[in-house]
Parts: C-alpha cells; sequence; structure tokens
C-alpha cells in the first residue's frame, strides 16, 4: 500500500443539530490501508463523524474528502464508501446472495460477473452454504458476515463500521473482532470504525481517535494513548488509572519532585515550582510491597480475584488506590484485608495530564 | 387454597384441570363465535347448494343451479365485471393517493403523526350513511359543485353528478382511503431508516431506493391497505345505492334485492360469488406484491 | 429533487385531508341553514333543523333504538373480549394465533354476507327482532374490543398477577382487584369503540333490523331513497359528529387513538 496517500480526510467539521453541537471541529487524516477507529462514549459525536462521511448527514462547517474527492455536498449514493449498519441493515426481503449482490447491481455490473463476485465474497465470510437464505434465517453472527461480504464486494474506497459487533455477545464478539481484523489485513481496505468499547478499539486499531463532547481528545496508537493519555478523560475511558494531585517543590533537567500530601514522587515532566499537577498511573504498573520495602504506606481495604488478575483496593489516607497484580504465582492472593503495605510505581509509569 | 389443591400437584390429572379451566373461560366466546359466525356462514353455504322453494325457505335436492344461473347469465356476468372495475378502480386511486399521503405522515414528527392519525381514524368512526350523504351535499342538484359552477357562470344548468360510476368511484374511495392511508403509514412509520441509508450507502439513488428497498418494505402494510378497501367495496351495499342511484348494479345489491325478494338459495349462492370475488382478488394481490418477502419468506 | 418531492406529497396529502373531511364538513355547516331546501351557502343560520330531528317520531325512536342497542351490545362485546383476550395473552404459537384470527374475522370479512347468514339462520330458528341485532352488534364490534383489551393486557406486567397470587389471592379477587384496575383504559375504550361500530353500522343492520326496530343508519339510508326535506338528515350526521367527536377524545384521553390505528 502506497504511504502518505489519505483516503479519508475532515478537515474543521462541525455539526449542529437545533443548536447543539454534535461535532465541533473535527480534522482527521486516514491514510490507505489504516484501521481507524473513533472511540467514545455515547452521544460524543463518533457515530455523527460517521454519517458526516457516509453523507447521510451534512455538516455545518468544514470539508469531507474521500480519496482525494471533496464530497462534502454529494451524496450518499455518489461516494467511493460502503457501510456495515449497527443492525446491519440486511433487506429482509432479499436473499443473502442477493444482498451481497445489491451494490453490485446498483453499480450495474453485468449478471454473471455479478454473481460470481457474490459467490466469492460469500466464500470469503465462510459462508457460501448459505447464499439462497433470507436474513431471519441467520444467527446474529453469520448476518454479521454477510452484511461485511455486502460492504467488502463493492471493493470500496473506505469501509465504515457503525458498532457492527455491538448486537453480538461477547464471545462471538471476540471472535468477529479476530476475523474482522484478519479480513481487513489481507484487503487492505482503508476502514473506520466506530465504537464505544475501548478493548475493541484497542485489539482492532492501527490508530485510534478518543472523542468527547463533539470533540477529538487524542489521536494515536493503541499503545500511545493508553500508555500516554493526554487527559483525565483518555486516562479513565481506556481503562483504569489511578490519579494523584500534588504540587511541584522542586524542578530540574525534565524531572520534576511533586508534593502529594502523603509523600514525595518524582515525575519526567518539565514544571515549574509551585504547579499543581495531575498525573495517572495505571493499576498494572503499581507495584506493592511490604512496609519495609519502601514506597506510600497504605492499608489493604478490599481484595477481588478476578481470575486472570487480582484487584487490591488500597487506602492511602484517604484515596483510593488500586492495583492490579497478575495471578502468575500466588504472591497476589498472600495479602489479607487490613493489611499494612506500601506501594510504588517506576517513574516513567506516570504521565502528567493536561489540566482541563 | 383449597379449591386448587387437586390442580396444585404436578400429576396429569393436575394438568388436565388446570388446562380445563383455563379453557373453560374462553369457552363463552368461542361457542358465541362457533355459533353466530362460522355455523351460520356454513349454514349459508349449504343453502347456496340447495333447490329453491315456493313454501319453505329452500328445497331438499342439492343443486348447482343457483350458481349455474349466476355465473351463466350474462346479465350477472356483466355485474360481476362492474364490481371488479369498481373495486379496481377504488383501490387503484387510493393506493396512488395514499402512498405519497403516507410518506408524508411517516416524516412528520409524532406528535404531528399522531394528529393526523386521529384526523384519519375519526371519519372512520362514523357511519358510512353520513360520509356519502357528504357526498350527495357536494356532488347534487343543488349541491357545493353546482352552485359554484353556477355562480361563476361556467355552467347554465347543474350537472347531474350523482347517480353515476364516478360519483360511486369517488364516494368509496374517498370513504375507504383512511384504511389505505393508515396501512400504508404504518408499515412505513416502522421501518427502519438504516434500509435505506444501507441502499445509498451501496449506490442506490432516492428512485431505486425507492423501487428495491422502500417500495417492498412497505409491501405488508399495502397489500393490507388494498385488501380491506377491496374487501369493504364489495359490501358498501349503501354507499353504492346512494350515489350510484337505484339502476346502478354491482354484486352487493343482487345480493341484498334477492334477499329481499326471499330468494334465500339464489342470494345465498351469490354471496358466495361475491366472497369467491373477495379471495381471489386477494389472493391475486399478495401474489403479484408477495409481502410474505419481508419476513424472509420467499 | 428530494424537496421537490415532498412539497408533492404535502400537496397530496392536502387534497387527500380535504376529500376525506371536505363532505362531512359541509354537512355539519348546512345543518344549521336556516333554508327549507339544501342551499350552500346556507342563506342564514338556525337551529330549525335540530328542532325537527327531535319533533320527528321515527327519527328519535331510531336515535334511542340505536343508542339502546349499541350499549347492550358493546357491554356484551367488552365482556366476552376480556374473557377471549385474557386466554390469548397466554398461548403461544399456533394456538394464539388461531384464535387471534377467528376473533378478528368479522373485521375484513364481507358484513354483507354475514347479514344475510344471520337472517336465514334467524328465520329459521324463529328468532329476530331487536336481540338478534345486538347479537349481530356484539360479533360485528367484538374485534375491536377484543384489540383493544389484547393490547392492553400485552403491556401488562404479568408478575404482578403472580405476585396477587403469591399473597393469597384466587383468579378471581387477582382479576378484580389487580389486572382490571390497572387494565380498564383499554377495556373501555374497547366497548366504546364497540359501540362506536354498532352505532354508524349497516351491513348487518340493512338485513336485521325491521319496522319498529330500525337503526339510525338504516332510518337516514331509508329517508335518503327517497327526495324529501334532507336538512333533517344534515341535523342528524351534526349530532352523529358530535357524539363521535366526544368518544373519540374519550378514547384519545385513555389509550390514544393513533395506536388502535397501528393494529
Amino acid at each position: 500500500m502506497a504511504a502518505g496517500e489519505i483516503d479519508v480526510r475532515l478537515e474543521n467539521v462541525s455539526k449542529s443539530f437545533d443548536r447543539v453541537e454534535a461535532v465541533k471541529d473535527v480534522s482527521v487524516d486516514i491514510p490507505r490501508g489504516q484501521f481507524f477507529s473513533l472511540l467514545g462514549p455515547s452521544g460524543c459525536g463518533k457515530t455523527t463523524t460517521l454519517r458526516l462521511v457516509a453523507g447521510f448527514e451534512h455538516p455545518s462547517a468544514g470539508a469531507i474528502y474521500i480519496r482525494g474527492a471533496a464530497v462534502t455536498r454529494v451524496p450518499p449514493y455518489r461516494r467511493d464508501y460502503s457501510m456495515v449498519f449497527q443492525n446491519f441493515a440486511l433487506f429482509p426481503h432479499l436473499t443473502m446472495a442477493e444482498n451481497v449482490a445489491f451494490g453490485l447491481r446498483m453499480r450495474r455490473v453485468p449478471g454473471p460477473e455479478r454473481a460470481r463476485r457474490a459467490r466469492e465474497a460469500l466464500a470469503m465470510v465462510k459462508l457460501e452454504g448459505l447464499a439462497e437464505r433470507y436474513p431471519r434465517q441467520l444467527s446474529g453472527g453469520q448476518q454479521q458476515r454477510v452484511a461485511l461480504a455486502r460492504a467488502l464486494v463493492v471493493q470500496p474506497a473506505v469501509l465504515l463500521l457503525d458498532e457492527p459487533l455491538g448486537a453480538l455477545d461477547k464471545k462471538l464478539r471476540e471472535e468477529m473482532q479476530v476475523e474482522l481484523r484478519e479480513l481487513q489485513h489481507r484487503l487492505g481496505t482503508t476502514t473506520l470504525f466506530v465504537t464505544h468499547d475501548q478493548e475493541e478499539a484497542l485489539t482492532m486499531s492501527d490508530r485510534i481517535a478518543i472523542m468527547r463532547d463533539g470533540v477529538i481528545e487524542q489521536i494515536g496508537q493503541p499503545r500511545e494513548v493508553y500508555e500516554r493519555p493526554r487527559t483525565e478523560f483518555v486516562a479513565s475511558f481506556l481503562g483504569v488509572s489511578n490519579f494523584f494531585d500534588g504540587r511541584i517543590t522542586a524542578a530540574a533537567n525534565g524531572s520534576a519532585t511533586v508534593d502529594l500530601g502523603f509523600g514525595q514522587a518524582v515525575l519526567s515532566h518539565r514544571g515549574t515550582v509551585g504547579e499543581a499537577v495531575r498525573f495517572a498511573v495505571r493499576p498494572e504498573k503499581v507495584r506493592l510491597g511490604q512496609i519495609s520495602t519502601g514506597g506510600f504506606a497504605a492499608q489493604v481495604r478490599e481484595i477481588v480475584y478476578r481470575g486472570v488478575t487480582t484487584h487490591i483496593y488500597l487506602d492511602c489516607h484517604g484515596n483510593e488506590v488500586i492495583v492490579f497484580l497478575q495471578n502468575a504465582s500466588s504472591d497476589a492472593l498472600a495479602w489479607r484485608i487490613g493489611d499494612a503495605v506500601a506501594f510504588s510505581w517506576e517513574r516513567d509509569s506516570a504521565v502528567v495530564l493536561d489540566r482541563g | 387454597m383449597p379449591s386448587s389443591s387437586i390442580a396444585a400437584d404436578g400429576s396429569p390429572l393436575g394438568d388436565l384441570l388446570r388446562q380445563l379451566r383455563s379453557w373453560s373461560l374462553v369457552a363463552l366466546p368461542i361457542l358465541f363465535f362457533l355459533i353466530f359466525f362460522a355455523g351460520p356462514l356454513l349454514y349459508l353455504f349449504v343453502v347456496s347448494l340447495l333447490e329453491p322453494s315456493q313454501t319453505e325457505l329452500y328445497g331438499t335436492n342439492v343443486t348447482l343451479q343457483n350458481y349455474a344461473k349466476v355465473l351463466g347469465d350474462e346479465f350477472y356476468l356483466r355485474i360481476i365485471q362492474r364490481t371488479l372495475l369498481v373495486g379496481a378502480l377504488v383501490t387503484g386511486i387510493a393506493l396512488l393517493i395514499a402512498y405519497p399521503v403516507a410518506m408524508a405522515i411517516a416524516r412528520m414528527t409524532p406528535r404531528w403523526r399522531i394528529i393526523a392519525m386521529i384526523a384519519l381514524m375519526f371519519p372512520l368512526m362514523l357511519s358510512n350513511v353520513v360520509r356519502a350523504y357528504g357526498w350527495i351535499a357536494v356532488l347534487g342538484r343543488q349541491g357545493v359543485v353546482n352552485t359554484v359552477l353556477t355562480q361563476a357562470e361556467i355552467i347554465d344548468a347543474p350537472l347531474a353528478l350523482l347517480y353515476s360510476i364516478e360519483a360511486v368511484v369517488l364516494g368509496l374511495m374517498t370513504i375507504l382511503l383512511p384504511y389505505m392511508i393508515i396501512s400504508i403509514a404504518n408499515s412505513l412509520t416502522g421501518l427502519d431508516r438504516s434500509y435505506a441509508e444501507a441502499a445509498q450507502s451501496l449506490g442506490a439513488g432516492p428512485l431505486r431506493t425507492f423501487i428495491h428497498v422502500t417500495w417492498p418494505l412497505s409491501s405488508p402494510g399495502v397489500a393490507a391497505g388494498m385488501q380491506l378497501v377491496f374487501f369493504l367495496t364489495l359490501s358498501a351495499y349503501v354507499t353504492i345505492a346512494l350515489l350510484g342511484g337505484p339502476r346502478f348494479s354491482l354484486l352487493v345489491s343482487m345480493v341484498y334485492r334477492s334477499a329481499m325478494a326471499f330468494q334465500w338459495t339464489f342470494s345465498a349462492a351469490l354471496a358466495f360469488v361475491l366472497l369467491g370475488v373477495a379471495l381471489g382478488v386477494g389472493a391475486l394481490i399478495m401474489l403479484v406484491l408477495r409481502p410474505g418477502r419481508v419476513q424472509g419468506r420467499g | 429533487m428530494i424537496r421537490l418531492g415532498h412539497i408533492l406529497q404535502n400537496t397530496i396529502a392536502g387534497i387527500a385531508f380535504l376529500l376525506i373531511l371536505g363532505p362531512t364538513i359541509v354537512v355539519v355547516l348546512v345543518s344549521f341553514s336556516s333554508a327549507e331546501t339544501f342551499t350552500f351557502p346556507p342563506p342564514g343560520l338556525s337551529l330549525r333543523w335540530f328542532v325537527e330531528f327531535f319533533q320527528a317520531d321515527n327519527m328519535t325512536s331510531a336515535f334511542l333504538f340505536s343508542m339502546r342497542v349499541g350499549a347492550t351490545s358493546a357491554v356484551c362485546a367488552t365482556v366476552l373480549a376480556t374473557l377471549a383476550a385474557r386466554f390469548v395473552v397466554r398461548q403461544r404459537g399456533v394456538t394464539s394465533g388461531l384464535l387471534q384470527s377467528l376473533f378478528t374475522a368479522p373485521l375484513v370479512f364481507p358484513a354483507i354476507i354475514l347479514g344475510l347468514a344471520l337472517l336465514l339462520f334467524y328465520r329459521t330458528i324463529n328468532f329476530g327482532g331487536p336481540g338478534g341485532l345486538i347479537l349481530a352488534h356484539v360479533l360485528i364490534g367484538m374485534p375491536y374490543a377484543f384489540r383493544l383489551v389484547l393490547a392492553s393486557l400485552q403491556s401488562f406486567n404479568q408478575t404482578l398477577e403472580e405476585a396477587a397470587q403469591s399473597l393469597g389471592a384466587g383468579p378471581f379477587r387477582t382479576f378484580f382487584l389487580v389486572t382490571l384496575p390497572i387494565i380498564w383504559p383499554g377495556v373501555l375504550s374497547g366497548g366504546l369503540f364497540a359501540f362506536i361500530v354498532s352505532f354508524g353500522e349497516l351491513n348487518v343492520a340493512l338485513f336485521l333490523t325491521g319496522p319498529g326496530y330500525n337503526t339510525l343508519p338504516i332510518e337516514i339510508f331509508g329517508y335518503l331513497q327517497f327526495p324529501g326535506r334532507q336538512l333533517i338528515i344534515a341535523a342528524a350526521s351534526t349530532l352523529q359528529v358530535a357524539m363521535i367527536i366526544v368518544l373519540a377524545l374519550t378514547i384519545e384521553r385513555l389509550v390514544g387513538l393513533a395506536r388502535i390505528g397501528k393494529s
């Protein structure tokens, strides 16, 4: 895939409904072949953004390009994309084969070729045997695959996915995540994916944009947004975080000493003395030890066994601190409620957040 | 509860008693329907197969002569033909008008949609004789149309607008139109907009979205509306008599007149010919529109 | 292009509503006419035709008879419908579908055939008169009552009945103390609807009415077949319009008319 070619571009796009701004000044570039996710809670504007790309909504301001062509004022049916809907929207009066062939028919692909390509697309999602069935006769997972085949068979410049796994149960969803990701890798189709499920976004994406109140808070690779969240919202929406507040008492060479009230912490941060800072530490980055090992003193308040991990809730001078321990050995199970413990983290595990 | 102690245990007898008790309450309405609905209709069918009699309600011999009289006489065949024509016109014109109206209603906000639905339900609650009288008031010799045209000096003498096939079709069509609109509007309102969007996302413009998606998906509402309007047209003796005049006859008029002339066996046969027309056209509507497709049955 | 389509649709909708409601509005207007014969627009306003309506014996007795038939058949239809709906709501699959088709069959069945069948049946068993008409109207009104009661039972939380029974209430007390107080708007609306249907019914009444027991619509029909003082019919129509408006608003308050249109 030629890097650098931009398949989807949003330029300062805004959208208001009855004076409520659903999308505010959003700019995004999605290069060819990338799996790009819009992640956020419901009402954050991610679905509206997708529908703007699809042409079902028209932006109040800004411009949209698909493969370099300005489509801002182009109706949906003349844009080069296809879409998998949240409820799949398989036409109930058409068979699977007819559903898959629908886009080809609209593009006036001749009959025999249409049938062949529809067959191939159904084979690609491993459903060649169900070509003559109707949507009602299929399970949710099968419907999902047909919807995907219907969208991919037209070889779109960009594939739009509107929470396509939301209607499936957890186990099937996880299987489909892998399958979808594999298929996308194989075909190299540029993909814009909307989800509220942070794990799903982390699993599938090349790049994630986290949205809140119509604004993109952060864009980056999954690892980047998880490990280096820029705002408190990102840190808490993507996974779990411990938040600490403090004031810088000393700063030099890109490191700062912060007074937390119950102890001192050193952060990688260029700040000034007296500045108030808030930072986040992921629970799995927190180390737990006996009081004698050094660190901040705390008391074990609750222990929750979760199979792969054990979650330990600490009370540190009135602050709640969560620690995730791998159950690789029985160490994690050695703690008891009420134990006095010490916790600490590596300096780079603490991420200073933008004040927002 | 002592009374239910027998039924409370899980034995087969207890199950049976429980079943019997739950059926005993529904027995009354079922019995009522059997005696006053299914029974008389079956009886009427039997009578249609019996010889006429001068002294009794019907003779004793089984015969097809009543049906032969209807289907072998050109007079009655022409009436059947005219009945089909009026039914087709009423149903067809109602469909042509109702579909765009239903689309407009489906686009409305819920509040306005409710107001529109009430405005459509209300006339259906009025007696048809009152609504037919409304058309007499509009089309009659001193009616609104003639008054307006005379005063505008477009015509000199009042036109004879009533007592014509056009008056019957217009009257029946408008009287039954709300059924068609409500039926189609309900199926359009219930349509998930993502179907139309999916069609557009696959390259279908407005016209092809309508032909390939919206129309077939609304076919249950269209089929139900067409059947209802056609069936009610077949039965609408009073409207036909008032707007068509004494010399305008459809099948239903013959059913009524022969019954009033005590030709029981013949009028029974006419009634079942009318039912046959209803079922035949009803089946034809299903065959053409195939509303079952929407439920995923070929 | 889409805009143009919408304008076209709205125009057709306007014409459709005019065709549906217009003639009835004309009738209501001329019923207040002071003229001797039908003239539009009325030369002056008066209530004389309403006075004449109530002075015409055949009209008032037909009106009262229609009220009686409507009320009696509506009560019977509602009781039967409630019994039927209570049973159907607990059935699944084929039984439920079959019974629903049975109890709503008179809705689509050509009523003229039913009228003839009942007339012949009554003649054979030597039955008839007002009672025969009332029973026929129970049959005609029951599908409406059945659908409304069934709809309210379907949205009724069945666990409430289980709760009442777990607290010691038998089936009868459960129904009258728990179920009915919750579903009564549907039951009452069903009854009102059955009344309305009976009050305007023509096709069955054509066969089953007779001298001394004519319903108002049949009386009006008879009147209209001969040229005469037709404005008394306009007054009768206006009274019916007024009554339907009151009943329709009541039903709208109770369960919502638009919801009935759905079923």
